[in-house]
């Protein structure tokens, strides 16, 4: 036995340096670790199967066509018939059928029923199990789903449903289900399809079981597009007439028409999905299951993805990006739609209450000081494009090609700034002479507020406008408070927001520039932007049914807008689905899996 | 027995105090509810309506007395974003919550224990300078970057455990097979919630150790020619327990809330990570509900530890009974 005492005087002398050489080496090791930890990343990657380089490409190209191709008219003339019954073209000549895919997700669904709510987090899991009447195709075209085919007159849209489609519980699907969803769940709990339907739909017709009749107070241009599975998703009305949609039972095992079917519910864990082996299009899906696994961290879904515990991811942090590239053994999928919405513009947005935005020139003055390229390069690496014009390029018929938004230039933006009575001494904050509504004197300084995951706009813009002698001021807020500051209180002076245009205008861009969508209404005017003439022109555009006539009149508010801007469009987003490259035959839309396949 | 009595009398008002002071703050937390749930989309229709839906549009004391008079009630109400009882929400997540945290505090506690008493006995020999640099370390070290690395290297790298989640994502296990995958998926998780407060621990009875060996009554037992073992564990040990007992009280109050870096770092199904998306999406009752029940759990292992304490030093409890 030894005694403490022993061990004091033996130990005494040593004591001191022994620990310190034991911290200096922790300290290396630790270091040591840390740095080498990409390194091991790359070693693991590298040490996986050999690639299959031809799919990349193939699906780059899809994308370029899809954003360069002027598309087919989207909404259709006066009269329109879809080809009934068309079967579905996979990308790949024989998929291997079989086989569980594991795609991770951010958030944890909570329910599962996507026609109450327009949450990001439901949708995206749970879209598989449901259909809309229509689908709208990676080139925009509107494709059958539930409907297989349609009519247009004055005004009244006629659908015929598709014969035999059964709910996941064996029972058939009629015109009753179409009917109480659009008139109970959707305009009572689905936020956009309130919004657009509630006051502008007159009442459904359901002659017969397989006809559904929508009759509007005045022709409403952008119905279809309003009607896949994200924006309309059917219930059946056996399981959900008569109830609260909001509490019912089944949105927890939900009964649905889609390509999968619910298996279990794990709250913040997983959902499990089987394959719906009588799926109304023949032959899909491939895959016998699907899972969807809650994985909150995006760093931590490529480890997994990279571990092979995953499949899928539908997105990866802009850093990544060319870890993933460079390894051969995942393919991405670069897609104009993210989990929040498709063709999204980050927006910087002027509060035109503000005296000292009112001018302008200060507003071109400060667009001309940006370098747009540096937001795609340095914020996104490369996902996206710099906005061209204010309605998104993947709205083909809408969106203006050929417009000019001035580009950078510190001389045009230093004059502009100067004109407006900004002026500069040495390479001060500029200060007010004579500019209207703001006392003289009073510098060019104002607060930008975005969400925490966009403060890296903030930076740039702060950097980028420093060097002009604007002074921006950095604020972040939550989702909740920030709509609350903006939206409510209008208590900003600029901000970011990603506006997501959606597959028409009448859905996501109008909402920007009507002067009767300022305030109280979250992500709706920003800017309080007024302008009776642009007002009257969105008018025009959604009672129309024509659309050289929609594109004629969407091409002249875009050449207002870029007179005015009364926004700053920044860029163009767009979203990186990452796989497995043995997998294949991913679609942008909600049923993403509906003709993917692995092989084994 | 007064003594717990008067504890008891204690835990009441501050149950009160907290389930009125956090209803005050979440209501004067800015952000509505109503704009949080129609997200991107939605009009002033649509928040009215979903306002008196769920009674928002009432004066704020309304509120408060409605909600405590269901609380007396045992109802913790309707979560907003999901639309189901708030009560089985945060059961559902209860056991994987305790699965996690439970195992970290037992294992924390034993080997904190072992580790303190190991060290102290060898005061200053190398097994002590390993041990206490260690433990420094450790307790100062970020735990999501210990996570990080541990994901990086002991799970991508050497492939030794699951890089997330509770089960296997590919099959679904029955039976032994089922248990040993939970516990395989358990093991990197529970090692960083464990290590820093194995840290915390070891440091702490470390020195009271010290202190204690050093003690007349443990001269005694060695005078008696106790074994040395018996002398550490039996008559040294007990005394600097005291302030463990302290701090281990502290984290009972994680056991059910969770812990949300852990969890998120993990894919761990757990309530810390149904708080914080119950607060990112101004989901009040739920949130409301996982305070309460956190706060509740604190204020009773306090009470048990007080009463533990008690018991072991006897002094303790007449000493606050006299103030």
């Amino acid at each position: 036995m030894r005694s403490p005492v022993f061990a004091k005087t033996c130990w005494s002398f040593p004591r001191k340096r022994a620990r310190l050489a034991l911290v200096v080496l922790i300290t290396v090791v630790t270091v040591v670790t840390s740095s080498s930890t990409l390194a091991a990343i790359k070693k693991v990657s590298t040490k996986k199967p050999a690639p299959k380089a031809s799919k990349k490409s193939v699906r780059k190209a899809t994308v370029t066509t899809k954003a360069t191709t002027s598309a087919p008219p989207t909404t259709p003339a006066p009269v329109t018939t879809a080809v009934p019954a068309p079967t579905p073209t996979p990308t790949v000549p024989s998929p291997a059928r079989g086989g569980t895919l594991v795609a991770a997700i951010s958030q944890d669904p909570g329910q599962l029923n996507p026609a109450i709510t327009t949450a990001g987090a439901v949708h995206s899991a749970s879209e598989l199990m449901y259909n809309g009447l229509v689908e709208i195709d990676e080139n925009g075209k509107l494709v059958p789903e539930l409907a297989e085919s349609w009519t247009v007159s004055s005004g009244d849209y006629t659908f015929k449903l598709r014969k035999g489609v059964t709910w996941h519980d064996g029972k058939p699907f009629t015109s009753a289900d179409v009917k109480y969803t659009f008139e109970d769940p959707l305009p009572k709990f689905h936020a956009r399809a309130r919004a657009s339907l509630l006051d502008a739909v007159k009442v459904i017709e359901t002659p017969d079981p397989l006809t559904v009749i929508f009759r509007f107070y005045k022709p409403y241009s952008a119905f279809l597009q309003q009607l896949n599975v994200t924006e309309a998703p059917i219930l059946p009305a056996h399981l959900y007439a008569g109830t609260d949609a909001s509490r019912n039972p089944y949105n927890l095992k939900p009964v649905g028409t889609g390509p999968f079917v619910f298996d279990s519910y794990k709250p913040g864990a997983e959902l499990r999905l089987k394959a719906n082996t009588n799926y109304f299009k023949a032959g899909l899906p491939y895959l016998d299951g699907v899972v969807l696994r809650v994985i909150p961290d995006a760093g931590n879904q490529l480890i997994a993805l990279e571990a092979g515990e995953v499949d899928f991811l539908y997105g990866v942090n802009g850093a990544d990006l060319s870890r993933v590239k460079a390894n051969k053994s995942l393919s991405t999928l670069e897609t104009l739609s993210n989990p929040g919405g498709s063709n999204c513009i980050m927006s910087m947005s002027f509060n035109l209450e503000k005296p000292i935005f009112a001018d302008q020139r200060t507003r071109q003055g400060i667009l001309q000081g940006l370098d747009r390229k540096q937001f795609l390069d340095r914020i996104l690496f490369g996902q996206g494009k710099v906005a061209s014009a204010p309605i998104a390029s993947g709205i083909p018929f809408a969106y203006a090609k050929d417009l000019k938004i001035p580009g950078f230039d510190k001389v045009a933006a230093a004059r502009l700034l100067d004109e407006a009575g900004w002026k500069q001494v040495g390479s001060g904050t500029r200060t007010a002479q004579s500019v209207s509504g703001v006392r003289d004197g009073t510098p060019l300084r104002f607060r930008f507020l975005s969400f925490p995951t966009f403060a890296l706009y903030g930076q740039l813009i702060k950097a980028q406008l420093g060097e002009i002698g604007v002074d921006v001021q950095l604020e972040t807020a939550d989702n909740a408070p920030f709509a609350d500051r903006v939206f409510v209180r209008r208590d900003f002076d600029t901000n970011v927001i990603s506006y997501c245009n959606g597959t028409d205008p009448e859905i996501g861009v109008r909402r920007m520039y009507d002067s009767a969508q300022i305030g109280p209404v979250a992500f709706s005017n920003s800017s309080a932007y007024r302008n009776a003439n642009v007002t009257k022109l969105f008018e025009d555009a959604s009672t129309s049914s024509s659309v050289s006539f929609r594109s004629s009149i969407y091409r002249k508010i875009q050449e207002i807008l870029v007179e005015d801007l009364p926004y700053i469009w920044l860029v163009e987003t767009t979203g990186t689905r990452v796989f497995r490259s043995t997998c294949s035959g991913f679609s942008e839309s909600g049923h993403f899996a509906e003709a993917a396949s692995c092989k084994k | 027995m007064r003594y717990a009595v008067r504890r008891l009398g204690f835990a009441v008002p501050t149950a009160a105090a907290v389930v009125t002071l956090s209803f005050a703050l979440i209501h004067l937390a800015p952000g509505d509810p109503a704009l949080a749930l129609a997200g991107d989309g939605g009009d002033a229709t649509y928040y009215a309506v979903t306002r008196s839906r769920f009674g928002l549009d009432r004066p704020i004391l309304t509120q408060f007395f409605s909600y405590l008079s269901r609380l007396i009630r045992g109802d913790l109400g309707t979560s907003y974003l999901q639309g189901r009882p708030v009560l089985s929400l945060i059961a559902e997540r209860i056991p994987e919550t305790l699965l996690l945290t439970g195992t970290a505090l037992v294992l924390s506690t034993l080997i904190g224990i072992a580790a303190a008493a190991y060290s102290a006995s060898r005061r200053n020999g190398m097994g002590d300078v390993v041990v206490t640099t260690l433990s420094v370390l450790i307790v100062a070290t970020p735990t999501f970057w210990i996570g990080q690395i541990a994901i990086l290297w002991l799970a991508l790298r050497f492939g030794w455990f699951p890089v997330q989640g509770m089960t296997n994502a590919r099959e679904v296990k029955t039976g032994f097979a089922a248990f040993l995958d939970v516990a395989h998926h358990l093991v990197l998780p529970v090692m960083i919630l464990a290590a820093q407060e194995v840290g915390s621990v070891t440091r702490l009875l470390r020195s009271g150790l010290i202190d204690e060996l050093e003690s007349a009554h443990v001269l005694m037992a060695r005078s008696k020619g106790l074994p040395e073992r018996s002398v550490l564990l039996r008559h040294a040990l007990k005394r600097p327990l005291l302030p463990v007992l302290a701090v281990i009280g502290g984290r009972l109050g994680q056991l059910l809330s969770g812990t949300v870096i852990v969890e998120i770092l993990f894919g761990w199904p757990g309530v810390g990570r149904l708080l914080l998306s119950a607060m990112q999406n101004r989901d009040i009752p739920v949130v409301l509900g996982i305070f309460l029940m956190t706060s509740l759990t604190v204020v009773a292992a306090n009470l048990v530890i007080d009463l533990l304490s008690a018991r072991i030093d006897p002094r303790i409890g007449q000493a606050k009974l006299a103030s």
